[in-house]
């Protein structure tokens, strides 16, 4: 009866911790940062979600929750009406007197790396798998994210023994706008560079492209990242309107890409290595993915 | 002239106005307190004795958020409006606007020193940080101000007309040294640079209210008191001499109390538009042109429309949050453009 009573006791002490160690941990999330949100997401936090801002554009079911508007003007009274918990977003996240008055209100606010490097991800996937209690899978998803870029390097060399890096061109722009390329220092050179392309712009960060400098540069490959200049039609619009685009090999050749444009914000979100695969794909059709 | 209202009727109605703007913007935001919350947390801010079980939640938003918020919104609305009568007195033309002696292009262009060049000045200590911007976009309004009316001035005297081309040149030299910013920025600058041009109360906090308070009471004790000087400038400048009018003295303190005031508004909410140039306007339709009602009831009027635009701004989209520069011109205008059909012949 004695030993009984103790089992019981030990087995509702037991549970009652876990249960406290369990509310412990913030249940109630907005998160501000496309590539944060996605992880979270990814990491199965997605329910504990009351509301994204306007780059959480991923996995689609984030746009049904309310939102929060840019990360970097955020509102403190509009987020503390969501009641949450815990605030996560990358250090681009802002204006900093908003996000004290945040932290006053009594809400955690944690901020995570926007660098695109795979050390930070793994301090980001950390973290983040504590504040879920999901430690496990956030090591495993660094494991196969590792993994997964590992084999991108191999994959690239291996293509390089058999061809020479294309060179390429990103373009980004808005609808109807002149297209601006991607140059030195920015995530989309990042990101080409990892696919095995040689992103023949010089300059840094995104400028618009003059037309001579375009035909001298003649790229085997572009790639559009620009959510208005998908599918086929909006190419052969853009083709029209720029014929020096046009008159480059790789619109001659076909060798014309897609991005999503998210991708190049934020870090490194868990969609990357499929989009490099994609992309060194097309960089190297044939030798890759034998 | 005739006015549509007396001078006492409309300052009643604007105080009555602006106290119901502040107890709105006080009341309301995407938080929804209970009134009797709002109330007794505003009860306990004032100092008074008041249990304060189940209040916590109530006083943060009400102290930390919606109380300095609502300061800055008469702040910045007032000076605004006192401006634009400042202006609009000195080059006698109802279409001047702050941004005619340069201020509003000045305070751009340090923004835009200070949001893409920010990284450069690295070795700042971290307590300036923060304020960077601010005192960047303080003292560019303040600097192409000053040179301004240095441009307007010859053999000690100013001439206004050679001021507003002036004017009208730096504005334009300004806009390219911003234009040639946003080309440098990257994505990220660039979108807090294009939020910047539109104003917002958002993150008002207590250290950055203070020097545009001073400011601001400053501005609105003073200009009132050249009320007169103001009225005699609307016959002509000699005119006004003849009348014993300090004519240079008044050009020189209209032109640095509107690079102050304007500079410190914008230098803790951003650019915001229209309300400078509209809210003397309103007033004129209404009571007259005589600057003894003018002055003091356009900072009713300024303060009270900046504040509703503001509610509008965080209700909107909320939880998100407009830029308050749209939604000033979006209500103000129409409701300008109705004053001015209604207004008898």
């Amino acid at each position: 009866m004695r030993l009984r009573t103790r089992v019981v006791a030990l087995c509702v002490g037991l549970l009652a911790s876990h249960q406290a160690a369990a509310a412990e941990l913030p249940q109630r999330w907005v998160s501000a940062g496309g590539a944060v949100s996605e992880w979270v997401s990814a990491l199965g936090g997605e329910a504990k979600l009351v509301g994204v801002d306007t780059t959480s554009q991923h996995p689609e079911s984030l746009k049904a929750l309310p939102s929060i508007g840019y990360q970097r003007q955020l509102s403190a009274e509009g987020i503390l009406s969501l009641r949450p918990q815990i605030l996560v977003g990358t250090e681009e996240m802002g204006p900093p007197p908003v996000l004290s008055q945040i932290r006053n209100a009594g809400v955690q606010v944690e901020l995570f790396s926007a660098q695109p490097d795979v050390a930070a991800l793994q301090g980001n996937l950390q973290h983040l798998g504590q504040l879920l209690g999901a430690e496990d899978q956030a090591s495993q998803a660094l494991k196969v994210y590792q993994q997964q870029l590992d084999q991108q390097k191999v994959r690239i060399t291996e293509a390089q023994l058999k061809q020479k890096a294309p060179g390429v061109l990103l373009l980004i722009g808005n609808a109807g706008g002149k297209p601006l390329i991607a140059g030195k220092d920015t995530a989309a050179d990042w990101l080409l560079q990892r696919a095995g392309g040689h992103n023949l712009a010089t300059h840094t960060g995104y400028k618009p492209f003059s037309n001579e400098s375009l035909a001298s540069l003649n790229p085997e490959v572009l790639v559009f990242a620009d959510r208005a200049l998908t599918g086929d039609a909006a190419r052969a619009a853009l083709f029209k309107e720029n014929p020096i685009l046009s008159s480059t090999r790789a619109a001659k050749d076909g060798r014309v890409l897609e991005l999503d444009p998210t991708l190049l914000v934020g870090g490194l979100g868990p969609r990357l290595p499929e989009a490099l695969k994609k992309l060194s794909d097309g960089f190297y059709p044939g030798a890759t993915g034998q | 002239m005739t006015t549509l209202v007396k001078p006492r009727t409309l300052f009643i109605s604007l105080s009555l106005l602006c106290v119901l703007a502040i107890w709105l913007s006080l009341a309301l935001g995407p938080v929804s307190l209970p009134l009797i919350d709002t109330l007794r947390a505003a009860l306990r801010l004032i100092g008074l004795p008041i249990a304060p079980d189940g209040l916590e939640q109530a006083e943060l938003i009400l102290g930390q958020i919606r109380l300095p918020r609502t300061l800055l919104g008469l702040a910045v609305g007032g000076v605004l409006a006192l401006s634009g009568v400042a202006m609009q007195g000195l080059f006698r033309n109802p279409l001047a606007d702050p941004g005619l002696v340069g201020v509003s292009s000045g305070a751009a262009l340090g923004a835009a020193i200070a949001i893409v060049g920010g990284s450069a000045f690295g070795g700042l200590p971290e307590s300036f940080g923060p304020y960077l911007l601010s005192i960047c976009a303080f003292l560019g309004g303040l600097g192409v101000t000053a040179l301004v009316y240095r441009l307007g001035r010859r053999n000690g005297q100013t001439n206004v007309a050679t001021m507003l081309l002036a004017g009208i040149a730096l504005t334009a030299l300004a806009g390219s040294a911003v234009g040639l910013f946003t080309y440098l920025a990257d994505d990220a600058t660039l979108r807090t640079l294009t939020f910047w041009n539109l104003g917002s109360l958002n993150g008002a906090s207590y250290s950055r209210l203070w020097p545009l308070l001073l400011v601001t009471a400053g501005v609105a004790l003073w200009l009132p008191r050249r009320a007169k000087a103001l009225n005699a400038l609307l016959l002509g400048e000699s005119e006004a001499g003849h009348l014993g009018i300090n004519v240079e003295g008044l050009k020189r303190e209209l032109v640095f109390c509107t690079a102050l005031g304007v500079g410190a508004a914008v230098a803790a909410a951003g650019m915001i538009g229209f309300v400078g140039l509209v809210v003397p306007h309103l007033v004129r339709l209404l009571a007259g042109p005589d600057h003894r009602v003018l002055l003091p009831a356009s900072v009713l009027a300024g303060a009270s429309l900046l504040l509703f635009a503001d509610l509008v701004a965080r209700l909107a989209l909320a939880p998100a949050e407009l830029p308050i520069g749209i939604v000033t011109a979006f209500i103000g205008a129409p409701f300008f453009l109705f004053l001015l059909i209604r207004r008898p012949a």
